[in-house]
């Protein structure tokens, strides 16, 4: 048993909500940072909640020549160490999902962290697009349906 | 053949000892650096050439014999005559063919190739009834100008490989250290950190592979003790390696060479390949198990690979820097192996340790600094060369009695000594006894053994100045305090010597010191200020007049001082012909004129002049 | 675990953990310019400097630098007694002679007080604190592309022989790290420049934006397993994609249930 944060897109509205404090709840030195999850239009009026899917066999993981994205086994993030992080972009290219992120404003790189384990998104989201909670995780698919 | 026990050696010895004894004579030409320079091989040359035309009794070419520095380079080319010690200096190869008829053939004496004792007005015919001769005590030098260092047999003869014998048949690795420690034998390099300790600390490393290492970088300018053991004496420094090895477990040794010692490269590559030969370095030395070879690295000219641990990385093929020492390299040395570090002079050393015993060692020197120590006396002193003293024998012995005095009867001023990182004394300062710890506590320190003397025409700003610009040149550059402090030092220095400075320029210089001496990240950068910090603890009038006064004392500093000429003018053309900026003009038998807007005090007037009638203000 | 005195206060470490990760820990500040987790540290900038002392030592001190002081039991540590502060102030003083313009060197030593340099600016200063950051990165890829040359006050950070390294895959890792931003690069026109060599840029395949330098990318290929075809395109588009492949899916269950 996981904790994983759950995506229902078909339940997301596009209000991005979980953008605004996902950006918040990253603030530093008085300035909110990037977010890390963008509500993503498919189709008119259809979005996707894109976020960091903290892959078991992480590609951004595997890129980093400098051992500064490491999981962090309670919460189940794959967490950059800031103080690790060379900002080569490594990861930023190699991430398949395009997840790892440039933070221009703070001058860092950045990736979903799940805020420490409680992810800010999904406590705003209104309409539980969003669900951090325990699941057991089946081998082949990662979407409830 | 392999000399693979006590028996064999002690047979190989008589042999070797026997013949010598049927050379009823024997020729010593110093071939040591001073000689050398002094074309001393060519008078070898000529020895070898005259006795395979002549037939001398009592003597043949193998009489003849090339040396390492015998110790008197004030006098040198030196010839030798043993065993009578007849002593001829200043010997030119014209000189060899009546050497031959008179001395070796009849037995007659060349008065003019004598030493004459200055205060006595006596000529001197054997070098050991010399004061430079009979005040020393030589133990690690004890070979050097005695022995062809090309020749095994000769360090056999002389007791050579007989301490290792006996170490590594009688004694276990455990009683070596015991027997080094109980000796009180301190690191000869200038650190003086107790040997015997160093090699317990290193034994007790758990560790598969372990080196011994010989430092002969002597970087110091001024030094030149351990390149006269090192082409004079190589097989004493082996052994030392031999020894150690035992002691502390190691399979593999290095002597690092500095590149500006070709010969030492070739002398040591002699030794080791005779010693090699005899089963001395290889496999299952002397039957003991142990397995033990030598190999050179040189170095590729920086004063900073010195430093043990910028050594260290030298050896490995790296650049040489130093790092952090807080894990010492008898731990984590020479690729992070466990690694005993010693100075030339140290390892030549052991072998008598050995042999004569500890408690013979510990009685001589004083208590805390004990055995004796090699100097190369240098700068405005009568009778520079290369000696060995007991510890504790005073300054004022060793610049007087062996060095007799200050020449062209000039004053002393200062004592430099521990090179770059030592300080200079003054002369109030003479009667402190030369050891590890005395001349710390007065601001200098005795160092590798390199002292410099300097006269009443020397300036202690400019001589500050000096090693300053030195130690900015050879610093790595990897740290900040001694990078960037040394160098704004020096600049500030230099002001000084330029009559720019203030007196708050010497606060900043102090305050500056202490930050480079504390934070610098190796001894180069700790010790670098030295000079600076006893030259203005014994000097600070000299400085100040250079900053208030706009006057160098010492008449040095060429834009402090003024060329004069005085009454004594002959008016002999003699400055006028030399000049190189015209500054100087007048008739012949006319007293000249020196327009000094037009001089540049490059003093080769007051060179040339033999009247005494140029005056440095 | 072993105790420390840290500033008056006990604290614990596991033996031989370097100082300055147990100062930073307990939230202290000390400079450290040339300190980054992602390298070994050197011990060359000087400014984590700190005074140390021991039970055993009878009052005597020392000063080390605690990047590379291994902790052991009974030590006592203080980071800013008047002599450290002074020798940072020192040492501060001389870095704005060497590197006049960087601000990142005026606002540490501003910090500390010092407002000025007391000595004349070096000649040909520039903002290189010779941390070796650079180097040491390199070293850690594996590629040691750059080094410092030269000895003393002329030693610069170069490739060797001044010419293009053959080394260098582009990666940008030595000009992220440095502290004062000194090394020069730039992307144009899908080609980097970075110690005089030129590197072509994997540009996205939907947008055109600049991704990777070709060789950083071939090296991570094979050094570090990642599929080559991540690299196609840029991580706007590849959220594009992943929201469109996502989306897709959702639709396509949302009509099987109907």
């Amino acid at each position: 048993m996981n904790y994983r944060l759950v995506v229902n897109p078909s339940l997301c509205t596009g209000c991005r909500t979980c953008e605004l404090a996902c950006a918040f709840y990253h603030t530093k030195d008085k300035k909110p940072g990037r977010s890390r999850i963008y509500p993503i239009a498919h189709a008119p009026d259809k979005f996707v909640p894109v976020t960091c899917l903290q892959c078991d066999d992480a590609a951004c993981a595997k890129s980093c020549c400098f051992d500064a994205l490491k999981r962090n086994e309670t919460t189940g993030a794959i967490e950059l160490n800031v103080e690790k992080c060379v900002k080569c972009r490594a990861c930023v290219a190699a991430c398949p999902f395009g997840c790892a992120l440039i933070d221009e404003v703070h001058d860092e790189i950045i990736k979903c962290d799940l805020c420490g384990g409680s992810p800010a998104c999904a406590a705003f989201c209104p309409t539980k697009a969003l669900e951090y909670k325990k699941i057991e995780v089946k081998a082949a698919s990662r979407q409830s349906a | 053949m392999r000399v693979d026990s006590v028996t064999k050696l002690d047979k190989l010895r008589n042999d070797y000892r026997k013949l010598i004894d049927t050379q009823k004579k024997r020729i010593l030409v110093c071939l040591g650096p001073g000689c050398l320079a002094m074309g001393s091989d060519t008078i070898l040359e000529e020895f070898k050439k005259v006795f395979s035309e002549k037939k001398v009794k009592d003597v043949t070419v193998e009489s003849v014999k090339k040396t390492g520095c015998h110790g008197f380079c004030a006098r040198g080319p030196l010839v030798v005559i043993e065993p009578d010690g007849i002593f001829y200096t200043k010997v030119k190869k014209i000189h060899v063919a009546e050497i031959v008829e008179k001395t070796l053939m009849n037995g007659e004496i060349i008065d003019k190739l004598l030493y004459i004792d200055p205060k006595s007005n006596k000529q001197i015919i054997d070098y050991k009834e010399i004061p430079f001769y009979a005040h020393q005590q030589r133990i690690s030098l004890r070979n050097v100008g005695q022995i062809d260092p090309d020749n095994i047999g000769d360090y056999i003869a002389n007791s050579g490989y007989a301490a290792m014998a006996k170490a590594l048949t009688t004694m276990s690795p455990q009683e070596v250290i015991d027997e080094v420690s109980k000796s009180g034998l301190r690191g000869r390099g200038g650190a003086g950190f107790p040997t015997g300790r160093k090699w317990a600390t290193c034994a007790k490393v758990e560790s598969d592979t372990r080196y011994v290492i010989c430092n002969g970088d002597e970087g110091d300018p001024g030094a030149f003790m351990d390149r006269c053991i090192m082409e004079g004496d190589p097989h004493s420094v082996i052994e030392g390696m031999i020894i150690c090895a035992f002691a502390v477990g190691s399979r593999e040794g290095y002597i690092y060479v500095r590149e500006e010692y070709p010969l030492a490269v070739i002398n040591l590559q002699t030794a080791i390949d005779a010693a090699r030969e005899y089963g001395f370095l290889g496999e299952n030395i002397m039957g003991s198990g142990l397995n033990f070879d030598i190999k050179i690295s040189r170095g590729g000219g920086a004063f900073v690979c010195g430093e043990s641990s910028a050594l260290m990385k030298s050896v490995a093929g790296e650049v040489g820097e130093p790092r952090a020492k807080y894990v010492r390299s008898v731990v984590k040395g020479l690729r992070d192996q466990p690694t005993v570090l010693n100075n030339v002079e140290s390892f030549a050393t052991v072998p008598v340790i050995l042999d004569k015993g500890s408690e013979w060692f510990a009685s001589i020197g004083t208590k805390k600094s004990t055995g004796t120590k090699a100097f190369s006396l240098a700068g405005k002193i009568n009778n520079t060369g290369l000696i060995e003293v007991p510890m504790g024998v005073t300054l004022r012995e060793i610049i007087y009695d062996i060095g007799d005095g200050i020449p062209k009867g000039r004053k002393f001023k200062a004592v430099q000594t521990g090179g770059p990182s030592g300080g200079c004394l003054p002369e109030d300062k003479l009667d402190l006894p030369v050891d590890f710890d005395t001349l710390t506590e007065a601001g200098s320190m005795m160092g590798s053994g390199g002292m410099v003397i300097m006269d009443d025409q020397t300036c202690m700003v400019e001589v500050a100045r000096y090693f300053l610009e030195f130690l900015v040149f050879e610093s790595c550059g990897k740290c900040v305090p001694c990078r960037e402090g040394l160098y704004q030092l020096y600049k500030l220095c230099t002001k000084i010597c330029e009559g720019e400075a203030t007196e708050d320029d010497i606060d900043l210089m102090e305050k500056l010191s202490k930050t480079i001496q504390i934070a610098s990240l190796c001894g180069l950068g700790q010790s670098g200020p030295n000079p600076f910090v006893s030259t203005l603890q014994y000097f600070r009038d000299e400085y100040l007049a250079h900053i208030r006064d706009k006057k160098c004392p010492g008449g040095v500093c060429r834009k402090l001082i003024t060329y004069k000429i005085n009454d004594l003018c002959t008016g002999c053309l003699a400055c006028i012909d030399v000049c190189p900026v015209k500054a100087i003009t007048g008739k012949k038998k006319e007293k000249h004129v020196l327009d000094t807007d037009i001089c540049d005090r490059c003093g080769a007037c007051y060179a040339v002049c033999t009247f005494d009638a140029i005056d440095i203000e | 675990m072993i105790d420390i005195q840290l500033n008056g206060k006990m604290v614990k470490a596991e033996e031989g953990e370097m100082l300055l990760s147990i100062i930073r820990r307990e939230g202290i500040d000390v400079p450290a310019l040339c300190d980054h987790q992602a390298i070994e540290p050197c011990g060359s900038c000087r400014l984590c400097m700190v005074e140390i002392s021991h039970r055993d030592w009878e009052g005597w001190k020392k000063h080390v630098t605690s990047c590379l002081y291994p902790a052991e039991d009974g030590l006592i540590v203080n980071t800013h007694t008047e002599q450290v502060l002074e020798i940072r102030r020192n040492i501060l003083d001389l870095y704005l002679a060497r590197c006049p313009n960087s601000k990142v060197i005026q606002k540490l030593a501003e910090e500390h007080g010092v407002y000025k340099t007391s000595f004349d600016k070096i000649p040909n200063a520039d903002n290189c604190i010779m941390c070796y950051a650079c180097t040491r990165i390199c070293e850690v890829l594996g590629r040691s592309a750059i080094s410092a040359v030269y000895r003393g006050h002329d030693k610069v950070i170069a490739p060797p022989f001044n010419e293009e390294p053959p080394d260098c895959i582009g990666c940008l890792s030595c000009a992220m790290i440095c502290p004062t931003g000194v090394i020069p690069w730039s992307d144009e026109n899908g080609v980097r420049t970075i110690w005089k060599k030129k590197f072509d840029l994997i540009v996205c395949e939907k947008c055109g934006k600049e991704i990777i330098s070709r060789d950083f990318a071939d090296y991570l290929i094979e050094t570090r397993a990642i599929p080559e075809d991540y690299f196609k395109s840029c991580d706007d588009c590849k959220r594009i994609d992943l929201a469109r492949k996502m989306g897709a899916i959702v639709l396509q269950a949302e009509e099987a249930k109907l």
